[in-house]
C-alpha cells in the first residue's frame, strides 16, 4: 500500500481536499434536479421513480463526473466552472445507473438494497420494470437535450453494455483462463463501461483534445474495474448489516468472482461447483469456506490495487489541479471502503 | 412502414376518398403497403439483431454519409421505423412480467416463474437498447428527444393498464371517455404518432409537414383501437362470445350514457350468483345502449381527421397506402 501513498503525493502544490467537499457544490441539488426530470402525473409511478433519487447512496458516479469536468475544463483553458452540459452528464449517469439497479434487483429478486427494500419487493416486479424503462427514457431526453450527437453515442454505448454485461454473466466458461477474462468483461460492461464513458463525455464537452479524452476514459475504466472487485470482495468480507444488502449475494446468484476464481487455482474442487454455479445445497457455504482459506481476497485486493495505480498514472498526465488529486485520492477511497 | 411510406409522399397520383365508404380489407392493404416500401416489415427476429446481417448493410450505408445521395435519406427513416418497432416490441416483452408475490400454486413452481421473469426483463432491455443504439446513430438529436419522449408516454399508458387490471372490487373504472382517450394516446398512439414525426425531422421537412405527420399517426392509431375495441360488437356470429375488456371503448362509452350506477348494475347482473361473467348478457346490453353506435362515430371521426392530415401531402402511392389503412380500421360489416 505505501507505494500507492507515495505515488499520490506527485509533483503537485495543491492542497489535499475531500473529493466530497470539493464536488460538494456541483452536486448539492443533484437529486433534486433528477427528480425534476422524471416528469410522471401517477402520484404511485413518481414515487417508484423517486425511491432512489433520496440523496443517500454513494453518489460516486456523480462526484467522479464532475471533479473530472473540473480536471478536463482546468487543463484546457483554467477554468474551474463546470459547464451546464457537464452536470446533465452526472444527472444522466446517476440515472442510468439507477434503471439499471432497479431492473437488476428483478432480474436477482433481490428484496433490499441501500438499507431498505427493493422496488420491486414494494410494488411488485410488473411495476418495478416499467419504472426502470421510465427512468431510461428520462434519461435519455435529457440527453438529447444536450443537443450533441458525440455524447449522445458515448453516453448510449453504456446502455448497451449494461445489457450485454448481465447476458456475459448469464453465461459462463470451462477454461480457467478464459473464466478471468469473461469476469473481467463482463466487470467492464455492467461496472466500468459506465464510469468510462460519462469521464469521456465530460472530457469530450470540456476539452478538444482526444488525449484528454483518452485519458479521463481510462481513468473512469480503471477506477471502476477496481471499485467492482472490491464489491465482490466486500461481499465475502462484510456482514450483511453494514453492506445494506444480503452478503454471500454473488454466490447466492450463481456468479463466481474474484475471490472465488482466485480461491479456485488453491483449491481445484471448486471448479464443479462453479460450473453448476453453486445450485446443489451446501454450496455456497462450502465455496465461502474456501474462498476465506485461500488467498483469493487478498489477490482481488491486490488486483484492484494495480487498476487503481493505472487509474492514477493516467490522471496524472493532466495538469495540476486540486481535482485532479481528489480524483487521485479517490482511487485510495475505492480500496478502502467497507461498504 | 408507417414513417417510410409518409416519406415517400412525393410522388404519383389518386385523391383520397372520405371514410364512409368502405376499403379494402386489411390484409390487402397491409401487403400493398409493403411492396410500395419495398421489403416485409414484420418483427426481426432476435438471432437477426444478435448476427452482422444488419451491421452489414449499415456499414455499406454508412459510406453514404456526407453524400448528398437520397438513399441515404431511405436508410435512415427505414432504420427508424425498424427503432419504432424494436419499442414496440421490447414493451410487449416487458408486459409479460408476473408479480412473483401474486402468484399462486396453480401457476407452477416460483423459480420458473423468476425464470421468465428474468427473460422478459433482459429481452425487452435488448430490444431498448438496441434501439437507443441505433438512434444514436441517426446522428439527429431531435428525433432522439422524440422518441425519448413517446418511451415515456408508452410506460405511462402501459401503467394505467396495469392499474386499472389491479383494482379488486371494481371490473371497470369510473373514466368517461375524454381520459380513456388521453390514456390510450400514451399507451397505443403516441409511439406511432411520434414517429411518423420524427420520420419527418429526419429528412428535415418543415415543422408543419411534421406535425401533419404526428397528426396522421395520432387519429390512425386511435381509430385502429377503437376498431379493434369494437370487434367483439360488431360481429356477427353469436356462438361464442369472446370475453372482452370492460375498459374498452364500447363499454366506457356506454357507462357515460347510462350512467355508473345504472352500469354497475348490468354488470352485477351479467356475473350472476357464482361470479362468473355472462360475457354475451353483458355484450347484449351495451348493444342496446348507444356505446356501440358511438364507438362507431368516433372511430370514423378519427379516421376522417387522420384523412385530413394527410391532404397536406402531395398525392402519390404511399400517400394512397396510407388512406387505404384509414379505411381498413373504419370499416365496420
Amino acid at each position: 500500500m505505501s507505494h500507492l501513498c507515495s505515488c499520490s503525493k506527485t509533483a503537485s502544490d495543491e492542497k489535499y481536499q475531500d473529493p466530497f467537499q470539493l464536488g460538494r457544490k456541483d452536486l448539492k441539488n443533484l437529486y433534486e434536479d433528477i427528480k425534476k426530470e422524471l416528469l410522471v402525473s401517477t402520484v404511485e409511478l413518481k414515487e417508484m421513480c423517486d425511491y432512489y433519487f433520496d440523496g443517500k447512496g454513494k453518489a460516486f458516479r456523480p462526484m467522479i463526473v464532475v471533479l473530472m469536468a473540473r480536471a478536463c475544463n482546468i487543463h484546457h483553458n483554467n477554468s474551474r466552472e463546470v459547464q451546464a452540459s457537464q452536470r446533465s452528464v452526472a444527472i444522466i449517469a446517476e440515472m442510468i445507473h439507477t434503471a439499471s439497479l432497479v431492473h437488476d434487483d428483478v432480474i436477482d429478486d433481490a428484496n433490499s438494497r441501500r438499507g431498505k427494500m427493493t422496488v420491486n419487493q414494494i410494488w411488485g416486479e410488473r411495476k418495478a420494470v416499467l419504472a426502470g424503462d421510465f427512468i431510461l427514457s428520462a434519461a435519455s431526453l435529457a440527453l438529447a437535450r444536450i443537443g450533441n450527437t458525440t455524447i449522445i453515442s458515448v453516453l448510449t454505448q453504456v446502455i448497451e453494455d449494461l445489457v450485454r454485461g448481465e447476458f456475459l454473466q448469464l453465461g459462463s466458461k470451462e477454461n480457467e483462463n478464459e473464466r478471468f477474462a469473461h469476469y473481467l468483461e463482463k466487470t467492464f460492461k455492467k461496472t466500468a463501461s459506465l464510469i468510462a464513458n460519462s469521464c469521456k463525455a465530460v472530457s469530450i464537452l470540456g476539452c478538444p483534445d482526444p488525449k484528454v479524452h483518452e485519458i479521463a476514459y481510462q481513468y473512469g475504466k480503471n477506477v471502476g474495474i477496481a471499485f467492482q472487485l472490491i464489491d465482490d470482495v466486500l461481499d465475502f468480507t462484510s456482514c450483511a448489516d453494514h453492506l445494506g444488502k444480503p452478503a454471500a449475494a454473488d454466490l447466492k446468484l450463481g456468479l463466481a468472482t474474484g475471490p472465488v476464481l482466485f480461491a479456485c487455482r488453491q483449491f481445484p474442487e471448486m471448479n464443479a461447483m462453479i460450473m453448476r454455479r453453486f445450485s446443489k445445497p451446501g454450496d455456497v457455504e462450502r465455496a465461502r469456506k474456501y474462498v476465506l482459506q485461500s488467498d483469493g481476497v487478498q489477490q482481488t485486493t491486490y488486483l484492484a490495487q494495480r487498476y487503481c495505480h493505472e487509474a492514477t498514472r493516467e490522471i496524472s498526465k493532466l495538469r495540476p489541479s486540486p481535482e485532479r488529486e481528489a480524483l487521485i485520492q479517490l482511487t485510495e477511497m475505492v480500496l478502502m471502503r467497507d461498504k | 412502414m408507417w414513417g417510410s411510406l409518409l416519406r415517400r409522399g412525393a410522388r404519383g397520383a389518386g385523391g383520397l376518398r372520405g371514410v364512409a365508404s368502405g376499403g379494402p380489407p386489411w390484409s390487402q392493404v397491409v401487403s400493398e403497403a409493403e411492396k410500395i416500401v419495398g421489403y416485409p416489415t414484420s418483427f426481426m427476429s432476435l438471432r437477426c439483431l444478435l448476427s452482422d446481417e444488419l451491421s452489414n448493410i449499415a456499414m455499406q450505408v454508412r459510406k453514404l454519409v456526407g453524400t448528398k445521395h437520397p438513399l441515404l435519406d431511405t436508410a435512415r427513416q427505414r432504420s427508424l421505423a425498424e427503432i419504432t418497432e424494436l419499442i414496440h416490441t421490447a414493451f410487449l416483452v416487458h408486459r409479460g412480467i408476473v408479480n412473483i408475490g401474486e402468484l399462486k400454486s396453480c401457476d407452477g413452481p416460483l423459480k420458473d416463474m423468476q425464470f421468465g421473469n428474468k427473460m422478459a426483463v433482459l429481452s425487452g432491455d435488448f430490444l431498448l437498447a438496441n434501439a437507443c443504439t441505433s438512434l444514436a446513430q441517426l446522428q439527429n438529436t431531435k428525433v432522439v428527444e422524440l422518441i425519448s419522449s413517446a418511451i415515456g408516454d408508452l410506460v405511462q399508458g402501459i401503467y394505467y393498464e396495469n392499474s386499472k387490471s389491479s383494482e379488486e372490487n371494481c371490473l371497470t373504472d369510473d373514466i368517461g371517455i375524454s381520459t380513456w382517450k388521453e390514456q390510450v394516446f400514451l399507451s397505443h398512439s403516441a409511439l406511432l404518432a411520434k414517429s411518423c414525426q420524427a420520420a419527418m425531422e429526419l429528412a428535415k421537412h418543415s415543422a408543419e409537414i411534421q406535425d401533419m405527420a404526428f397528426q396522421y399517426g395520432k387519429h390512425m392509431s386511435m381509430s385502429h383501437k377503437l376498431h379493434s375495441d369494437l370487434q367483439p360488437f360488431v360481429k356477427e356470429s353469436s356462438s361464442d362470445t369472446v370475453a372482452f375488456s370492460l375498459n374498452s371503448a364500447p363499454a366506457v362509452l356506454h357507462q357515460e350514457f347510462l350512467g355508473r350506477e345504472a352500469w354497475i348494475k348490468q354488470i352485477k347482473e351479467a356475473q350472476g350468483k357464482g361470479n362468473i361473467m355472462d360475457y354475451k348478457k353483458l355484450q347484449e346490453a351495451i348493444k342496446a345502449g348507444k356505446g356501440v353506435t358511438s364507438a362507431i362515430d368516433l372511430c370514423r371521426c378519427h379516421g376522417s381527421r387522420a384523412l385530413a392530415a394527410l391532404e397536406r401531402f402531395p398525392p402519390s402511392e404511399a400517400r394512397a397506402a396510407l388512406a387505404n389503412i384509414v379505411y381498413a380500421v373504419t370499416r365496420f360489416p
